[in-house]
């Protein structure tokens, strides 16, 4: 296991995951079934073991990440979170539709209905800055509860600086029809990068956003196929052909975001740097992952077909002798029933996480290398962060992801 | 038993110490020594917690239970040891190991976090929110209702079915006239702030709904079951009393404050969805009962001014109350209160009504039943 390259006084450590399928799988099916028992206050220590899991698995070798955070600080993050957007949501989204409802002109044509329906839609823009502030609060939140050789990772305050960030780039983004994304990309990052600690040494973002313009190629080749092939099934008379192509050009399309994330992943992790002289590489196989990615799709479809059919079965197995059989039989074959079901949708919940997030985790983890990592023997701890809402915001928004 | 080795972390520092690890039974404790350490550590057994979920399960890895500022209560050293006689012998001799232990005050901060939140959601569902829809639907200007209602009646008929807007809309004339005349008549005298627009539409359900702005809709198939001209006069002062309170503007007001706040409440779990569409439900339907209570007060006033006997409203709900059979739905999640009720109210003031006359001719009677041809 232990995989510690010698190169002269500098030290290599290559990353390590070490979670399986199995006990992953068996905590996210009990701690989904007590989720849906307790109406959904359990997923607070639900994600906490999740989480205890995959960061455990995470290594060089020798060392595991260990994930400190707790279900009970989680519950009162979001309980605290919720007295703030209680007051917020409500009057801002009654605000908006009021507002919404003053712009009313009569609909002339069904486009204006239309147009109007879309125009009330707008009030979900409200929530937008808070989607921001809480993914960054969230992300300041795993890093306080991450821990390596028992020291501290950790992240400034600067949430409400991020979403301001964040509503300018996007802006900017989808005026420049795309053409900015890297921009995006790279300024966000490296405003996150460089609030970043572990322990007494901080993390730095080096490298040039222009690097990443290159990386968007093939996103605008899937573009230009699409438009393309809309253009000639419009125009020529070849609708068929010019569809078919319209399509290739969307999964190049798609095939491109995947690549650009990838690609300027791996760039802007070996332009990382941290206490200035320890540095990382990232050499994740893309076409590896975009397999991985497909192949766990496929199963977990495959997994949820079969299980559902099984549950279909079984019903039927267990309810029609039970009609056959008097009240006192129906009413334990409806328990069961209930118990099947919850059974089955707590082992398709856990399937995407098995199958395609732990892999992705796995792929990515193995690809970082830290150069120099003697240096790391150097580093301290830093104090305890409380965690600012410990994803309070997140979890009331619905944002958080599981791991 | 041991030593074995293990690696040591400090908490101080990110560098790795090799330690030697003695069990000592005897005195319950664990005896940590190395070059690197400046004295032996002595882990007493009791204090002793491991991490749990861990992927590598062969290894131990522990801490121990202190009184610090961090999120859990433990002291931030960590002791990894992965030789598997002594694991088990640890596991088997230290009691407490998975013990979950809490900050002191921390039941306190549950209850308090708890009712702050619960009272918050409250506040906002039950008082401020109905206020602040109360307000706005008052001050917004009367066009901008209508101009709303009419997209709430297009909106309807795509639901209903109809391929182009307005065809639905019934336009029998000699129908329409007598509609008219009904309106006129019960509106004789009231001060009501609202052109009203009254319509039919083609659809078999018995059913009628006030849009905002002073916009009505009654269904082809409440005018074929009604009992006679005094019932659909009934359900009309109804649907008058609701767009004169703008309840139609008021709800959907509320409903937009108090949707987001409650799918944000109930979160997205299995079955998250459900719960969210109940509880809306719920709300919603506690809101409307009010509201139809006193538009029932509301009718009845009307129907005497107008001196329209209220027994057809009586007949009406009684029907009603036949159509949802034996399956009531309960009331709290009925948007209307109880039929039985609302006849029984009907028909006590009929008893107190006199002179009464029927709202419309037999003719006219039949013309309106004709409306849709």
């Amino acid at each position: 296991m232990i995989s510690r390259l010698q190169t002269g006084a500098r030290e290599t450590l290559q990353g390590h995951y070490a979670g399986q399928r199995k006990p992953l799988f068996e905590i996210a099916v009990l701690t989904a079934l007590l989720t849906t028992l307790t109406l959904g206050i359990y997923r607070f220590w639900a994600k906490t073991r999740v989480r205890r899991y995959v960061w455990s698995s995470i290594n060089d070798g020798r060392d595991s990440f260990e994930y400190t955070g707790t279900g009970l600080e989680k519950l009162l993050g979001f309980l605290a979170a919720m007295v703030i957007l209680a007051i917020y949501l409500g009057v801002v989204q009654m605000g908006l539709y009021y507002f919404g409802l003053t712009l009313f002109i009569e609909p002339q044509t069904e486009k204006q209905a239309m147009m109007q329906a879309a125009a009330m839609g707008i009030t979900a823009l409200a929530v937008l800055p808070l989607v921001f502030f809480a993914k960054y609060r969230a992300r300041r939140y795993k890093m306080a509860r991450t821990r390596w050789r028992g020291i501290r990772f950790g992240a400034e305050k600067g949430a409400w600086g991020y979403a301001a960030r964040a509503m300018f780039h996007w802006l900017l983004s989808v005026l420049s029809l795309g053409l900015l994304l890297p921009w995006q990309t790279f300024r966000l990052e490296r405003y996150v990068t460089d609030r970043s600690w572990y322990g007494d040494a901080p993390f730095q973002q080096g490298g040039k956003w222009t690097a990443l313009l290159p990386m968007m190629a093939q996103i605008y080749m899937g573009l230009l196929i699409m438009v393309g092939g809309g253009t000639m099934a419009a125009l020529t008379s070849l609708p068929e052909e010019g569809a078919m192509m319209a399509g290739l050009g969307f999964f190049w399309f798609i095939a491109g975001v995947v690549l650009y994330r990838v690609k300027a992943f791996c760039y802007l992790t070996t332009h990382k740097t941290l206490d200035g002289n320890i540095h990382f590489d990232a050499e994740v196989d893309t076409a590896s992952l975009v397999a991985t990615v497909f192949l766990g799709a496929l199963v977990v479809a495959v997994i949820t077909a079969v299980v559902y059919g099984a549950l279909g079965a079984g019903v039927f197995l267990v309810v029609m002798p039970a009609v056959t059989m008097g009240q006192g039989a129906v009413f334990i074959a409806g328990i069961l029933v209930i118990a099947a079901y919850l059974l089955a949708t707590a082992i398709i919940s856990s399937l995407a996480l098995v199958w395609i997030v732990q892999p992705i985790i796995h792929q990515v983890v193995e690809a970082i290398s830290v150069e120099n990592a003697d240096e790391l023997q150097f580093i301290e701890q830093r104090s305890h962060d409380d965690g600012a809402d410990a994803e309070g915001f997140a979890d009331a928004l619905d944002l958080a992801a599981a791991v | 038993m041991g030593p074995v080795t293990g690696s040591f972390f400090d908490g101080q520092h990110a560098g790795r110490h090799r330690v030697e690890v003695t069990l000592d039974e005897a005195a319950g404790e664990l005896i940590v020594t190395g070059p690197s350490l400046p004295e032996a550590l002595h882990w007493p057994c009791a204090r002793l917690r491991a991490l749990e979920d861990l992927a590598r399960g062969y290894s131990l890895t522990l801490t121990l239970h202190a009184e610090t500022e961090d999120e859990a209560p433990r002291d931030p050293a960590r002791l990894t040891i992965n030789e598997p006689a002594m694991v088990a012998r640890i596991r088997e001799l230290c009691p407490d190991l998975h013990k979950r232990d809490l900050h002191r005050g921390t039941w306190r901060k549950i209850w308090t976090r708890g009712a702050m939140a619960v009272g918050a959601v409250v506040l906002m569902l039950f008082v401020i929110l109905p206020r602040m829809a109360d307000t706005l639907a008052t001050i917004i200007p009367v066009e901008r209702e209508i101009a709303f209602g009419k997209s709430v009646i297009a909106q309807m008929e795509r639901a209903l079915g109809a391929a182009d807007l307005g065809d639905l809309r019934c336009r029998g004339e000699a129908g329409q006239a007598a509609l008219d005349r009904m309106v006129a008549r019960l509106s004789e005298g009231q001060d009501l702030q609202y052109d009203l627009e009254v319509r039919v539409f083609d659809d078999g359900m018995v059913n009628a709904f006030a849009a905002p702005g002073g916009q009505i809709v009654i269904m082809r198939g409440l005018l074929e079951d009604a009992s006679g001209p005094d019932a659909v006069a009934a359900v009309l002062a109804h649907e008058i009393g609701h767009v004169e309170a703008r309840d139609a503007t008021r709800i959907a007001l509320r409903a937009a404050g108090s949707a987001g706040l409650l799918s944000m409440v109930l979160g997205d779990f299995t079955g998250g969805t459900i719960a969210v569409v109940l509880g809306e439900r719920i709300m919603q339907a506690s809101y409307t009962r009010e509201a139809e209570a006193a538009a029932d007060v509301f009718a009845l006033d009307m129907l005497n001014a107008a001196g329209v006997d209220s027994s057809g409203m009586a007949e009406f709900f009684d029907y009603i109350g036949e159509l949802q059979g034996e399956f009531q739905i309960p009331e709290y999640l009925s948007t209307h209160p109880a039929s039985e009720a609302r006849a029984e109210r009907a028909r006590d003031n009929a008893e107190g009504q006199e002179g009464t006359t029927p709202v419309l001719g037999e003719a006219a009677w039949q013309a309106l039943k004709g409306i849709c041809g």
